[in-house]
């Protein structure tokens, strides 16, 4: 494969010619080097005892055959599919722990360096969790709130809280099925004890659990996550910046965030402004210190602070390639082995700073959020002791894109009606008058089986093409932002002359960057506020709504599509799906989950038919909510009005 | 002031002139810019305005479309 089939970003290409040169293998050629293993991909191997590893291909024709247990094939994708929901589920709640108990410590005055930066965001927790209000001062509220977030993860009985803040019909949909999450640490325990061998061996049951789980994940983990973020740092609202590689600065010191969990990543961003460190930097030749970021950390402080992009989940290696970058500061998730070894090649330390995830190679300092601002400090030290050794083979490619960001759920409701007519209704209103056909959420990773953001891109020029509001997280928003489309003059030239109307009169672009991947959590919330603004159903599975995920890798990514189709949102996955290998489970999950939950998932790697089947669905909703023909127009006299019923 | 003239359609297809845009193209700076949330200082003005613009979450007298007359 040359090296333009491996990215359609053009900065990418340039530095992958650079690498191929240099003798540098990044995840696009180890990609070529392995390919993936066809059992394992299709989640047809068993490795749960020391009785296999049972691989349960069946022969042409054949049934295929059980494991030594006796498992059949049904049982073993079933249980491998909850297992990788109940990791993606970890990894979001373990991120929510973090900031919950960040806020337990602000609220205690165990550290200075941080500070409740939303009250409203507080209040708004505060009333989710029956947590008194009037008389009382912040400190007390947030210390109530944060104790109750905490006590979500070891609840053994009962709902998690957030449930309530879904469709009413949705909520008791999940009762009747029994998929009411009790406690996020108990669902993911739970999931491991049912998967262990010789436990859960009804593919049903087990899939009704990943359910469950996912629930935790989307309406807990990672709404617990982005709501106690917005407390800490702010509820995200519009902001400019620019994403490429072209941000980085070969005459600054160049520092480079990547992770998850912006706690760390905001300190560093409030430290690289300190006189004395800028100073510091000068002094070594540097112009100043310039921060940029990769993967969700990066959009973490992009959505707060207008912090700009390096690039998405493929890009962390391509940043090191280009010998500016003078340390990157990693946390936890999609963080490759390979960073210090490419650092090694070209410049710059890697600095690992979570006790969960180490690299070997890597400089490791840890933080803690009672040393946070003196760690971020000896970071950027690090960091401008690298430049002074930074040879002359620097190269940065001149692609940098500007665009908008930071829509949150509140940030939307504000944009749409101002202070004084905050609503969804002018965005349902125009759904309803098809100017705006319907709404999709594109979230999810890049995956280097795939030609890098080809597929999110494409799919959602074909979105709005179709008059479809496209609202994105992740790194699939990185691909679409590199691509224009989150920049209101240059993607209005893409969009439907519908929703190019709503978009200019709002001052919005028609893709919505909404945040990181946790941040998923304010897609589910934007798609409640329109069930509940009315007319357009009465539930998520009514709206005329999608999601999608074309370029997905990750565990986390398969819980999110998860949760999305529990709750009622139709989803597309690209690339492969984890249970091909199985019709009964890929039945189960593509075809008998509507009668459950009303929407279901499906399976396309082709981003043109992706986008056909998701407008099919819209279209769909829209006949059913009887809008997909424009009424005659009749002007009621006040005889007519007088026969009208009161409702 | 000069206004640039451009040349559009009107909605019954006839070609009109109007007058351009004069505005500097400009980006929001600095980054506190956009924050509209300052705009409401005290927790009694942030708990009325989520009463109204989270009205279906945090107020008792309004009713969305799940309220009505046959519950969902």
């Amino acid at each position: 494969m040359s090296q333009s089939n491996y990215s359609a970003d053009p900065a990418v290409v340039e530095m992958l010619e650079r690498a191929k040169k240099d003798g540098v293998m990044t995840a696009f050629d180890r990609a070529e080097a392995m390919r993936p293993c066809p059992i394992g991909r299709d989640g047809i191997c068993c490795k749960l005892c020391a009785m296999g590893p049972c691989r349960l291909v069946a022969r042409k024709g054949e049934e295929p055959p059980r494991g030594v247990c006796g498992a059949t094939q049904d049982t073993v994708v079933a249980r491998n599919y909850l297992r990788i929901v109940a990791a993606g589920c970890a990894a979001h709640a373990d991120h929510g722990r973090a900031a919950a108990r960040l806020l337990l410590a602000v609220a205690n005055g165990e550290t200075r360096d941080y500070q409740i930066k939303d009250e409203m965001k507080l209040v708004k927790l505060a009333m989710d969790f029956g947590v008194e209000i009037s008389g009382r001062n912040i400190e007390d509220i947030a210390r109530d709130v944060a104790k109750i977030a905490l006590e979500e993860y070891g609840k053994q009985e009962g709902e998690l809280l957030f449930i309530k803040r879904a469709p009413l019909r949705r909520q008791q949909l999940w009762r009747e099925l029994g998929v009411v999450p009790r406690g996020i640490d108990r669902e993911i325990t739970e999931a491991l004890h049912r998967t262990h061998m010789g436990t859960d061996q009804d593919y049903e049951n087990l899939l009704l659990h990943a359910v469950r789980v996912a629930l935790a994940d989307g309406w807990g983990g990672s709404m617990l996550a982005t709501e106690i973020q917005d407390v800490l740092f702010g509820t995200p609202y519009p902001t400019v910046s620019q994403v490429n590689l072209g941000v980085l600065k070969p005459d600054h010191v160049n520092i480079i965030v990547h992770g998850h969990e912006p706690l760390l990543s905001e300190m560093v961003v409030l430290a690289s402004r300190e006189q004395r460190l800028v100073e510091l930097a000068r002094s070594k030749g540097a112009k100043g210190i310039n921060i940029a970021g990769i993967c969700c950390t990066a959009n973490e402080v992009l959505m707060r602070h207008g912090i700009p992009l390096a690039g998405n989940f493929l890009q962390q290696e391509v940043a090191l390639l280009t010998g500016v970058v003078d340390a990157m500061v990693v946390d936890v998730q999609c963080v490759m082995q390979s960073l210090p070894e490419i650092a090694e090649c070209y410049h710059g330390r890697i600095i690992t700073t979570s006790p969960k995830a180490k690299i070997s190679g890597a400089t490791h300092i840890e933080f803690n959020e009672h040393n946070a601002l003196e760690s971020a400090r000896k970071l950027i030290e690090i960091a401008i002791e690298e430049f002074a050794k930074r040879g002359g083979n620097g190269y940065v490619p001149n692609y940098a894109v500007d665009f908008v960001a930071g829509f949150s759920h509140e940030t939307i409701t504000y944009l749409l009606g101002g202070l004084f007519r905050a609503s969804y209704r002018p965005l349902n209103d125009n759904i309803i008058n098809g100017r705006i056909r319907g709404v999709a959420g594109v979230v999810g990773c890049n995956n280097p089986r795939v030609t890098q953001d080809s597929a999110i891109v494409t799919l959602v020029k074909e979105l709005i093409k179709n008059d479809v509001l496209v609202l994105e997280t992740g790194c699939a928003a990185m691909a679409c932002a590199k691509a224009g489309l989150m920049n209101p003059d240059e993607a209005l030239r893409y969009a439907g002359d519908g929703l190019g109307e709503v978009c200019e009169a709002v001052g919005i672009p028609p893709v919505l960057h909404m945040g990181s991947c946790v941040d998923n959590s304010r897609i589910l919330i934007a798609a409640t506020a329109m069930v509940k603004e009315g007319g357009l159903g009465d539930d998520i599975s009514d709206l005329p709504a999608a999601g999608a995920a074309p370029e997905w890798m990750s565990e986390k990514a398969i819980a999110i599509g998860m949760y999305f189709v529990a709750s009622g949102v139709f989803t597309v996955f690209g690339v492969h799906y984890p249970t091909l290998g199985n019709e009964t489970v890929s039945n189960w999950l593509f075809s008998d989950m509507e009668k459950l939950f009303k929407a279901k998932w499906a399976f396309e790697p082709d981003p043109e038919e992706m986008a056909k089947l998701m407008i099919k669905h819209i279209d769909e909703r829209r006949k059913a909510l009887g809008i997909d023909k424009a009424r005659e127009r009749i002007l009621f006299d006040m005889a007519m009005r007088r026969q009208l019923e009161a409702v | 002031m000069e206004f640039p003239i451009e040349r559009r359609k009107r909605f019954d297809g006839i070609d009109v002139e109007i007058l351009g845009e004069t505005y500097e193209p400009g980006k929001p700076q600095p980054e506190e810019e956009g924050n509209w949330k300052r705009k409401l200082q005290t927790i009694e003005e942030i708990e009325k305005y989520l009463s109204y613009a989270e009205r279906y979450w945090y107020s008792t007298e309004w009713y969305g479309s799940e309220k009505r007359k046959t519950p969902a």
